[in-house]
């Protein structure tokens, strides 16, 4: 927890941040053979994780169907080999959700902007499950489908796909634009009370406006919570 | 509430044609008597079993229903298939008496055969008659007093509707099809959603709806009111309802069957002509299929908790699973045959996989499981665990089910709890599914564990078949296999068969299994493939009446001629062109038989190897049925959220 890396939010991705610094604090084990870093993606069913995965693991947006139990993926990433679990948000599956954190490093809380709900359920379902990641977790906090909210994603889109792969949808089949359910202020407050769950301090973690994201798994936009700006999804190369 | 509901409707029952009702014993037996009620209005009569009483309230259901459901509405699709009407000329004359040749056949009951009725076609008409009054005699046994058939010609309500009933051609094959993704959003009181050929419900003993097959369970709820208004009525006189025929011969016939398990009601609306053995089967794997994800366990201590606990709420996001089974199970005959298919393999490379299997264990791995599109490459099984419950093809149609329905992202490693219904209802096991192959994701590995931790353990097993698959080239090898035509045979009017064993070695521990070659022309439309499978099923529902079995069955369609026969070795269903005479048939079923067997180490996985990942012998004790832990089901988070 010592290294901590002053990243230009703006530059890359917020991932990369919680990635850069939790593989320093870790260990720099055998390649491949063991992962040197555990991260979990949790929230409601349907908010999106799958996607937003499958966006980071292979820069598209595709309808995905519920996923089952959890899903694992190993991640190279630079010298590091990250392991990632995609987990279903349905309550069936709760009883496993223990075991997908135990000894997780970062936790993503996902939750749908357009949901309330889905916030509310972070803290009340999801929250507990990190009883068993680390102590040292870091969290950040995800307000997956912005685009169903804001028209902005679409003036965006055009001048930041750096990669040159087209968004898979185009605008005018995005959805009739939905009213914003969950304020940015919610996810922030939320990030306060999970530090103050896990007994973390709330000084020498990362700041909540680094933490906090509204995101398009769909349109591949990202905003921090601290700006307007948007950021192009960049994630470190494959 | 049902008895208002009785009041309300009173009239419309005298109004509509005249109800019967009667006990039978079996469901295919009843189906045919509905069948014969259907085609004159009074034949029923004479079945006579004698519960007269309940119908009136059944019926007036059974109209709301129809109005609200349209279960009665004009026969999708027999209407489309015009061949059906002529058959009965030309099957005649070739069905008239059995094969008279080979062993068994001697004494399957003779002239009953001929009539041949396709399940999709009003020549059942001239075939039922006949078979009513063949049932009808063999009927008289109540074998259950507590259940009862209802059988209702809801004339009325069919008019009510007014509904044209031709050129449904599409929809009667649509479920067969790739199913359209807007199912959940259909509106239900749109005519093309009454016109599916099969409707599957599941609501809870409360009435709240659970699942509908097509359109959205909410906006039918209260059409599920009234399917727990029919079960509970009945109930109330320490009675069952079983099913409830309806529909104008010819025209519009709906079997609608219910099923009870636990507290869950399953109704199926269908007019596809099966039995109702075949539909209630079916019922059971969709039902089963809720238990490989909640377990039986928690779904029986959640209703006894909360009466109206709304299960979708768990539930929710497994739609597509049981959609994706009922897909399955309108199109792959596996679950009619309740087989296994397996995909014809090289005895010595399925050795060689089965090997590299055996070699990557970790304790409590209790199954290992090789698919390739959607067929079984090999399966190898613990030991002391099968010692104790044998893996069951039903089982393992679920697994297949899910790896379907499952494979959104298939470059991951998915972990995942599973209850094997038939192996044990109660316990989870835990499933490790990952493709072999990505990114073509043809071949499936699939690792069953009885620990919920051991993950990464199994994880690292699938990494040693990996690299056993890798040195072998197996991969290369497995893609170049494909399952077979039936021109291969050597029999030149073969087009397609199924053959079932039963005189595997080591029978008792064995996956039943079954083979079959690809469907190819005249079959390799949609619609004549489930127009072949209806002939399959109605051969079926002949060959296992509850009542009346067969042993061989030689029908003549109009175009095609199929012969089924079962004996204490095999079930074997075959379908021949038109013009093969009944000599020429047996002929080449001699031929296929000798062909099989000459296979059938590339056909069958003949000898289910075995391993041995506890080391510990007390552990095979742990509860009577073998596997996992039961305190898993508990473990499960359901509780909590009560």
């Amino acid at each position: 927890m010592k290294v901590k890396y002053n990243i230009d939010i703006v530059a890359s991705s917020p991932l990369r941040v919680i990635k850069r610094r939790v593989s320093r604090a870790m260990p720099d084990s055998g390649k491949m053979k063991k992962p040197d870093v555990k991260l979990v993606i949790l929230g409601d069913m349907n908010v999106g994780k799958t996607s937003l995965l499958h966006r980071y693991m292979e820069r598209k947006f595709k309808e995905t169907i519920s996923t089952i139990g959890g899903a694992f993926f190993l991640k190279q990433w630079g010298p590091y080999t990250i392991s990632i679990w995609d987990t279903a948000g349905r309550e069936q599956f709760h009883g496993l959700g223990s075991m997908y954190c135990r000894g997780a490093s970062a936790v993503i809380l996902t939750y749908d902007v357009t949901n309330w709900q889905s916030l509310a359920e972070l803290e009340e379902r999801f929250l507990s499950l990190t009883d068993t990641a680390k102590d040292d977790c870091i969290f950040a906090i995800v307000g997956n489908k912005a685009d169903l909210t804001d028209p902005k994603v679409l003036e965006v889109e055009p001048e930041e796909e750096g990669t040159g792969q087209p968004p898979v949808c185009s605008p005018p089949t995005v959805s009739p634009i939905v009213r914003k359910q969950v304020q940015r202020e919610e996810a922030i407050a939320l990030y306060g009370r999970i530090l103050r769950y896990k007994l973390q301090d709330e000084r020498s973690s990362l700041p909540a406006e680094r933490m906090c994201f509204e995101t398009s798994a769909k349109t591949a936009t990202m905003w921090t919570c601290c700006s307007r700006h948007c950021l192009t999804w960049s994630f470190p190369p494959s | 509430m049902e008895e208002e509901h009785q009041d309300r409707e009173q009239p419309e029952i005298v109004r509509c044609s005249e109800p019967q009702s009667h006990c039978s014993p079996d469901d295919t037996d009843s189906l045919k008597a509905a069948a014969t009620i259907t085609l004159d209005n009074t034949s029923p009569a004479e079945q006579g079993c004698g519960t007269e009483d309940p119908p009136p309230c059944k019926l007036d259901a059974l109209q709301e229903i129809s109005s609200t459901n349209g279960p009665s509405e004009p026969e999708p699709e027999p209407e489309p298939e015009p061949e059906p009407q002529p058959q009965p000329q030309p099957q005649g004359p070739g069905g008239e008496g059995p094969l008279e040749a080979s062993s068994d056949q001697g004494k399957v009951g003779a002239g009953e055969e001929n009539g041949p009725s396709e399940p999709e076609g009003p020549a059942v008409e001239d075939d039922q008659p006949e078979n009513a009054s063949d049932s009808a005699s063999t009927d008289n046994t109540l074998e259950d007093s507590s259940e009862f058939v209802v059988t209702v010609l809801a004339r009325g309500s069919l008019e009510d509707q007014g509904e044209g009933p031709s050129s449904e051609l599409s929809e009667a094959s649509s479920p067969a099809q790739a199913p359209a993704p807007s199912h959940r959003d259909e509106d239900v009181t749109a005519e093309s959603w009454r016109r599916h050929r099969k409707h599957v419900f599941v609501l809870s003993e409360a009435g709240k709806p659970i699942y509908s097959r097509y359109g959205n369970e909410e906006a039918l709820s209260s059409t599920m009111g009234v399917m727990m208004a029919l079960v509970s009525f009945v109930q109330s006189g320490d009675n069952t309802i079983r099913s409830i025929y309806s529909g104008e011969h010819g025209t519009d016939e709906h079997t609608v069957v219910f099923m009870q398990q636990g507290p869950l009601v399953l109704v199926s609306v269908s007019c596809s002509r099966q039995s109702e053995q075949q539909l209630r089967s079916e019922l059971l794997y969709v039902y089963n299929q809720i238990v490989s994800m909640l377990t039986q366990a928690s779904i029986n201590r959640i209703f006894e908790r909360k009466k109206n606990y709304d299960l979708r709420r768990l539930l929710a996001g497994s739609e597509k699973i049981l959609d994706g089974l009922l897909n399955l199970v309108d199109s792959d005959p596996s679950f009619l045959l309740s087989a296994v298919h397996c995909l014809p393999l090289a005895s010595s490379l399925r050795d060689s996989l089965s090997q590299i299997l055996q070699k990557a264990i970790t304790p409590n791995l209790v199954f290992s499981i090789l698919i390739a599109k959607n067929q079984l490459l090999t399966i190898v099984q613990e030991k002391t665990v099968i010692e104790d419950a044998r893996l069951e093809p039903a089982d393992l149609h679920l697994l297949l089910n899910l790896i379907g329905a499952s494979s959104a992202f298939q470059a991951g490693e998915i972990w995942t709890p599973i209850c094997l219904p038939l192996f044990n209802p109660d316990c989870y096991f835990y499933a490790y599914i990952s493709y072999l192959d990505p990114p073509d994701c043809t071949v499936c590995l699939l690792l069953l564990s009885t620990d919920k931790e051991a993950f990464y353990a199994v994880a690292d097993c699938k990494r040693k078949i990996d690299e056993g698959m890798r040195t072998q080239n197996a991969l290369r090898a497995i893609a170049k296999a494909q399952s077979y035509s039936a021109s291969q045979v050597g029999v030149s009017d073969l087009r397609h068969f199924m053959y079932k064993p039963f005189d595997v070695p080591d029978n008792h521990r064995q996956l039943t299994q079954f083979t079959s070659p690809e469907m190819e022309a005249p079959y390799s439309s949609e619609e004549e493939r489930t127009r072949l499978l209806d002939l399959y099923r109605y051969m079926h529902s002949r060959i296992h009446s509850n009542s009346r079995p067969l042993k061989l069955i030689y029908h003549v369609a109009e175009r095609e001629t199929l012969l089924a026969w079962v004996t204490s070795k095999f079930e074997l269903y075959t379908c021949f062109s038109p013009l093969v005479t009944k000599a020429s048939a047996i002929n080449a079923i001699t031929k296929l038989l000798r062909w099989i067997k000459k296979e059938e180490d590339r056909l069958f996985i003949r000898n289910p190897p075995k391993y041995s990942t506890t080391p510990n012998p007390s552990k095979s004790s742990r509860g009577g049925k073998g596997g996992p832990d039961r305190q898993d089901t508990t473990d499960n988070g359901f509780l909590s959220l009560l």
